[in-house]
C-alpha cells in the first residue's frame, strides 16, 4: 500500500532515505560508494514520482506523526519545491560519480594517497546528511522545522570544506561555520518574535496570519539577514570565495551549486507567500539593488583573479545577483512569471555552475595547480572538460538556447516593460562580464603551448569527465524543456496565484 | 621618536588598541538590541501559543510530560534531525583531527580516582534514572545524555588506559545506536501504521521509552567524544580500494 505509485509517503522518502544512507555510510568503511549511488539514483527516481504525483493530484500534503498543523509538522509538494529537489536529485548524482572518480584518482596517488583516503572516509557520511538537508528543506512546511534543515545543511557544509585540510581551507571553513551559525541564530531569533505575534509555526496556517506590525516586520527583517548571510548576496559574501575556492573539487561542487540555493529558495518564498502582503516596493527595490551590485561586483572580481577555483567563485557571486533582480521587477502589474525567471535561473546556474567546478577540479587534478596564466594546451590533453566549461561559460553568459537565456529575456521585457530600463542595463553589463570572465581562461586552453612540455599524466576517468559534459548540456538545453517546466510550475502554488491573478503562464 | 613608533606597534601587533570599527560596531549592536527590546515590550502578546493544543492532545502522546510529547511525538521529526545533527558534529570533528595522544606517564592522584570510581557509576544510574522520569517530569533523552556525557568526560580526563583499547567500531556502532533506532521506529511506524513516526495505539509510551533510550547513550557518547577532540589513534582510514 505504501509502495503504491500514487501513496503520499513517497514524500518522505528524499529526506529519510539519505539519513541512513549517511548513517550507514558512517558506519561501515567500504562500499561507502555504492550506498551513496544507490541512494542517489532512488533519490532521482523518487524526485520524479513525486512530480508525476504533482500533476496527476496536485499539492499534496504529508502530516508527520498524524498530527495535523498546528501541532504536528508537515510536509508539502508544489511546483517549486519540487523543481529544487530534482535540481538536487540531478546535480546530486552527477556529483556522487564525479567524486567517486576522483576520490579513486587521488588515492591511485602513491605520495599522498592515504590521506585521500581519509578524506572520502569522511566525505560520504557528510555528503548525505547535506542532501537529507537539503531535500527537507524543499518539502517542509514548517518554520521551525526549516531551522533545524538548516542546521543540519550549515554543519554538513562547513565540515565538508574543511575536508581538504589545507590551513587556507580550514581558516575558510572556519570563518563559514561562524557565518553559518550567526545566520541560522539570526533566523531562530526571527522565528521567536514570528512565534510570539502569531503563536503557530506552519507556513499553510501562518499563510493568513501574517499582518502589518512591528513584530512581523522584525520578523522577516531578522529571517531575511539570516538566510542573506548564507545565500552570500553583496555585501555579504566576503567569505564564499574562499570557502568555495579552497575546498576539495566535489566539495566546490556540492557548495556553490547547491548549499547556496536552499537558503535562497527559502528566502524567496518568505517574501513571496508569507510575507507577501507586508512587503514594501522600496524594500524589494533594496534587494534589487544589491542584487544589481552583486552582479558587477562579482563579474568584475571574477575578471581580477588568477586562480580558476577562485574566478569560479566570484562568477557564483555575480550569478546569484540575478536571483534578486527579479525582486523589484516581481511588482509589474502584467502579471509577470517572476517566479519561473527564478527558477530557471536557479536551476540553470545549478547545472553550469556545477560543470564548471568538476573542469576546474579536473584542470587541476591534470595540471597540479589552476593558475589561469599558465593554462595553456589544455585543450589538447583534456578536450571534454574544455567542451564542458565552454557550454557552462555560454549558460552562464545566457546565450540563446541555455535556461539562463529565458530567464534573462523574461526579466529584460518584464523591466522594460515596467519602465524600470536601469535594471535591464545592469542584466546585459552581467552578461558582458560573465563573457569576459569565460573566455579570459578560455583562450588560454586554445593556446598550443610554445615548448612540447607533455608530461606524463595518468588520464582522467570518464567518472570525471562526462558528469560535468552532461551538466552543462543540461543547463544547454533547458530551454527546450521550458514548458514542460512552466506546466509544473504552474501547479498548486497557491500563494503565487493568488499573486498573479493572470496566472503564471 | 624612532623608537616610540616601533614601541606602538609592538604593542598593537600584540593587542589590538580599541578602534573607531569596533566603537562602531558596539554601538550597532547596542542600537539593534534596544530596537528588538523595543518592538518586544511593545507587541502585544495575541495569541497564547500552542499550550493549549498540546494539552488537549496529551493523553493521546502516550506520556505525561508535554515537553517529551512535543519532543518525540508531537514534532518527533524535529528531533529526528536533530539527532542527526549531534552526529554530524562527531563526523565534522573526527574528519579534521586526531585526539590528542594520552600522555602516558601522568600520575593521576587517588583522590581523583577514588572520586571517579564513586561518581560514575552514580551518574549512570542518575542518567538512566533521567531519561525513565521524562515520560512524566521534567527530563529525557538529551538530559540524561549530558549526564552521562559528564561522567564519559571525568573518565576521559583520568586517563583510564581501558578507555583507549575500545575499538572504533564499538565507538562508531554507539554513536550511530540512537539515530538508527530513531529512524528505524520511525520507519516501522511507516509500514505498521501508514504514517511516518505515527506510533500504533497503545504502544506510544514504550516507543518513545526505547527512543529515549538508545538516543541518550548516543548523546552521551556524542559529547564525551567531542570533548575527546578528534578521532580515535585507532581509527584507520578504509572506503573501497581504488
Amino acid at each position: 500500500m505504501i509502495f503504491l505509485a500514487d501513496s503520499p509517503s513517497w514524500m518522505i522518502t528524499p529526506v529519510i532515505l539519505p539519513l541512513i544512507a549517511g548513517l550507514l555510510c558512517f558506519l561501515f568503511s567500504r562500499r561507502t560508494f555504492v550506498i551513496a549511488l544507490i541512494t542517489a539514483l532512488i533519490n532521482l527516481f523518487v524526485a520524479c514520482l513525486l512530480i508525476y504525483q504533482l500533476l496527476v493530484f496536485g499539492t499534496i500534503r504529508y502530516y508527520i506523526g498524524g498530527w495535523r498543523p498546528p501541532i504536528g509538522i508537515s510536509l508539502r509538494t508544489d511546483g517549486p519545491a519540487l523543481l529544487m529537489l530534482l535540481m538536487t536529485a540531478v546535480t546530486g548524482l552527477a556529483i556522487t560519480l564525479y567524486a567517486r572518480g576522483y576520490f579513486s584518482y587521488r588515492i591511485a596517488d602513491p605520495v599522498r594517497g592515504s590521506r585521500h583516503q581519509h578524506q572520502q572516509r569522511y566525505f560520504w557520511p557528510l555528503w548525505m546528511l547535506l542532501l537529507a538537508g537539503l531535500n527537507g528543506l524543499f518539502l517542509s512546511g514548517d518554520i521551525f522545522n526549516l531551522y533545524v534543515t538548516l542546521e543540519l545543511i550549515g554543519i554538513s557544509a562547513a565540515s565538508l570544506a574543511a575536508l581538504s585540510g589545507k590551513p587556507a581551507s580550514q581558516r575558510a571553513s572556519f570563518r563559514y561555520l561562524l557565518i553559518s551559525l550567526l545566520g541560522s541564530l539570526t533566523y531562530l531569533l526571527g522565528i521567536v518574535f514570528f512565534y510570539r505575534t502569531c503563536g503557530v509555526l506552519d507556513l499553510g496556517v501562518l499563510q493568513n496570519t501574517a499582518i502589518n506590525e512591528p513584530g512581523i516586520r522584525a520578523a522577516l527583517a531578522l529571517l531575511t539577514v539570516g538566510l542573506l548571510l548564507k545565500t552570500a548576496l553583496v555585501p555579504l559574501h566576503f567569505w564564499l570565495p574562499p570557502a568555495h575556492a579552497n575546498a576539495l573539487a566535489p566539495v566546490s561542487v556540492i557548495l556553490s551549486a547547491l548549499v547556496v540555493k536552499g537558503s535562497f529558495y527559502l528566502l524567496f518564498r518568505f517574501w513571496f507567500e508569507l510575507f507577501a502582503p507586508i512587503v514594501t516596493t522600496s524594500a524589494l527595490n533594496f534587494m534589487g539593488t544589491l542584487g544589481a551590485i552583486a552582479i558587477l561586483w562579482g563579474g568584475i572580481q571574477a575578471i581580477r583573479q588568477q586562480r580558476l577555483k577562485l574566478m569560479v567563485a566570484y562568477s557564483t557571486v555575480s550569478q546569484l545577483g540575478y536571483l534578486f533582480i527579479a525582486f523589484p521587477l516581481s511588482r509589474t502589474l502584467t502579471g509577470v512569471p517572476v517566479w519561473s525567471a527564478v527558477i530557471f535561473i536557479a536551476l540553470t546556474h545549478a547545472c553550469a555552475k556545477s560543470a564548471m567546478f568538476m573542469a576546474a577540479g579536473n584542470v587541476y587534478l591534470h595540471l597540479g595547480h589552476d593558475r589561469i596564466r599558465n593554462l595553456d594546451g589544455v585543450r589538447a590533453s583534456l578536450p571534454i572538460t574544455v567542451f564542458a566549461y565552454g557550454i557552462a561559460g555560454v549558460s552562464l553568459m545566457g546565450l540563446p538556447p541555455s535556461g539562463a537565456f529565458i530567464a534573462k529575456w523574461m526579466l529584460l521585457t518584464s523591466s522594460i516593460d515596467s519602465s524600470q530600463w536601469w535594471w535591464a542595463l545592469v542584466i546585459m553589463a552581467g552578461s558582458l562580464l560573465a563573457m569576459v570572465y569565460v573566455f579570459r581562461v578560455m583562450s588560454h586552453f586554445f593556446v598550443i603551448p610554445k615548448r612540447e612540455s607533455l608530461k606524463e599524466t595518468t588520464p582522467l576517468s570518464p567518472l570525471l569527465e562526462w558528469p560535468a559534459l552532461i551538466l552543462a548540456l543540461i543547463a544547454l538545453f533547458l530551454s527546450l524543456l521550458a514548458p514542460w517546466l512552466l506546466h509544473i510550475l504552474s501547479q498548486g502554488s497557491t500563494g503565487l496565484a493568488q499573486l498573479f491573478p493572470g496566472g503564471l503562464p | 621618536m624612532k623608537k616610540g613608533k616601533k614601541i606602538k606597534k609592538q604593542t598593537r601587533n600584540r593587542r589590538r588598541p580599541f578602534d573607531g570599527l569596533q566603537a562602531l560596531f558596539l554601538f550597532l549592536v547596542f542600537c539593534l538590541i534596544t530596537l528588538l527590546g523595543a518592538i518586544l515590550s511593545n507587541s502585544p502578546r495575541t495569541v497564547s501559543g500552542l499550550a493549549g493544543a498540546v494539552a488537549s492532545l496529551q493523553d493521546q502522546s502516550g506520556v505525561e510530560s508535554p515537553v517529551t510529547a512535543v519532543l518525540l511525538n508531537f514534532r518527533g521529526y524535529d528531533t529526528l534531525l536533530e539527532v542527526m545533527v549531534l552526529l554530524l558534529a562527531v563526523i565534522g570533528v573526527w574528519s579534521l583531527a586526531k585526539a590528542p595522544f594520552p600522555t602516558p606517564e601522568t600520575d593521576i592522584s587517588p583522590v581523583q580516582m577514588g572520586v571517579v570510581r564513586l561518581l560514575a557509576p552514580v551518574m549512570c544510574l542518575v542518567a538512566a534514572y533521567l531519561v525513565w522520569q521524562g515520560s512524566h517530569l521534567a527530563g529525557g533523552a538529551f538530559q540524561g545524555g549530558a549526564i552521562l556525557g559528564a561522567a564519559g568526560v571525568l573518565l576521559l580526563v583520568s586517563e583510564l588506559p581501558w578507555l583507549h583499547a575500545i575499538p572504533v567500531y564499538v565507538l562508531r556502532i554507539g554513536l550511530v545506536l540512537g539515530p538508527l533506532v530513531f529512524v528505524g521506529t520511525a520507519l516501522s511506524c511507516l509500514f505498521l501504521t501508514g504514517t511516518l513516526l505515527a506510533y500504533p495505539k497503545g504502544t506510544a509510551g514504550w516507543l518513545i521509552l526505547l527512543i529515549e533510550t538508545a538516543c541518550a547513550l548516543s548523546i552521551g557518547l556524542t559529547l564525551a567524544l567531542l570533548f575527546g577532540g578528534g578521532r580515535p589513534e585507532s581509527d584507520v582510514p578504509g572506503g573501497d580500494s581504488p
